[in-house]
């Protein structure tokens, strides 16, 4: 769905797992800014704020660098790596939805 | 057999019990804790968002405090009337290293004691207690310094209609829980045995974690540097600035 201001939101329920919400802004193909929601688990849970600010910039092909750099230095529980991809591309393809 | 700490605490407001949880997750002194929430509260994970999940007029409306927890999971409203919340504070040895068995032992160390009034729980993955498929406990996990916290609530009585006004329940989730109702999803030990003498709930549930863990636990008190850090996170806790961010 596409909000107001160019904001761009997915979300996805995760089989047998949990919610992953997100809501981004895109600019010159780019995320300008993104945030993620939810009630999964990820410890510690402060570096979701560094995996937004990584994310700041970053074109869409380049995400997955950015995951396999951010990941590993988590633990998650209720959701995995592949579903915040996955709640990115459901946001980012309601922009080429509308275009 | 191992000794762990029973902190048997009253009722405080939301900002003081979040910050007496994390108070004990930095000292990782083995700990059960139980605790009431005076007023009633809601606490969200610390990923959710809170106007996302939280209907605040109608909460201002009750007197009901808004805190956002340490750890993830979803929100949850704490009757100060119908819920008792436990925690559960030890060094990650002390715990299976997989999250959901470590999930998985200490709710089912709950539903064991609750087996003790009479009800018949079981730990439904990922991190729910239910009695008959319906959810009766929640609870939230986190770890950090090498030591684990879990905290979750058990309902001794339900205001749905009250609860549901507060929170805004996915209408994902529920497509996926595959049930219209959410009230329908939710029971309490009322519901399941009549009336419920809190004392023997806890020790019911005292039970539960000593057999289910294999511990003895003797009644205690926080220590002085666990009682001066409160006071610190209380701040935050209640603070606009980590409440609304995100």
């Amino acid at each position: 769905m596409k909000a107001g201001n160019g904001i761009l939101k997915g979300e996805l329920k995760v089989k047998g797992g949990k919610l992953v919400k997100c809501s981004l802004s895109v600019k010159d193909g780019a995320i300008e800014q993104i945030k993620f929601t939810g009630d999964f688990f990820m410890y510690p849970e402060e570096k979701i704020e560094e995996l937004e600010k990584m994310l700041e910039g970053v074109r869409v092909e380049e995400i997955t660098e950015i995951f396999d750099e951010f990941f590993p230095k988590v633990r998650i529980f209720g959701a995995s790596k592949q579903d915040f991809f996955d709640v990115i591309s459901i946001a980012i393809k309601n922009l080429k939805g509308d275009n | 057999m191992e000794k762990w700490r029973l902190l048997v605490h009253g009722a405080r407001d939301a900002f003081t019990n979040m910050a007496i949880d994390e108070s004990l997750l930095i000292s990782g002194k083995p700990t059960i804790r139980f605790y009431k929430w005076k007023p009633s509260a809601i606490s969200i994970g610390y990923f959710q968002g809170i106007e996302e999940e939280v209907n605040l007029k109608e909460c201002e409306k009750h007197g009901i405090d808004v805190v956002r927890r340490i750890s993830g999971g979803g929100a949850v409203f704490h009757d100060e009337k119908g819920e008792i919340t436990y925690s559960l504070i030890a060094p990650e040895e002390m715990l299976p290293e997989n999250i959901l068995a470590s999930c998985d032992k200490i709710c089912s160390s709950i539903a064991h004691g609750l087996g003790y009034m009479g009800v018949d729980a079981e730990f439904s993955p990922l991190n729910d207690i239910v009695v008959n498929g319906r959810k009766i406990s929640g609870s939230a996990q986190t770890r950090r310094q090498g030591n684990v916290l879990q905290h979750g609530t058990i309902l001794i009585d339900l205001n749905a209609e009250l609860m549901f006004s507060l929170l805004n329940v996915s209408a994902k989730k529920i497509e996926d829980k595959g049930i219209k109702k959410a009230s329908k999803r939710v029971t309490c030990l009322q519901a399941e045995v009549g009336k419920v003498n809190e004392n023997e709930l806890i020790k019911a549930l005292v039970r539960g974690f000593e057999e289910g863990f294999g511990i003895q636990l003797a009644e205690g008190k926080m220590d002085d540097e666990e009682m001066s850090r409160v006071k610190k996170l209380r701040e935050k806790y209640e603070s606009r600035e980590w409440n609304f961010k995100r």
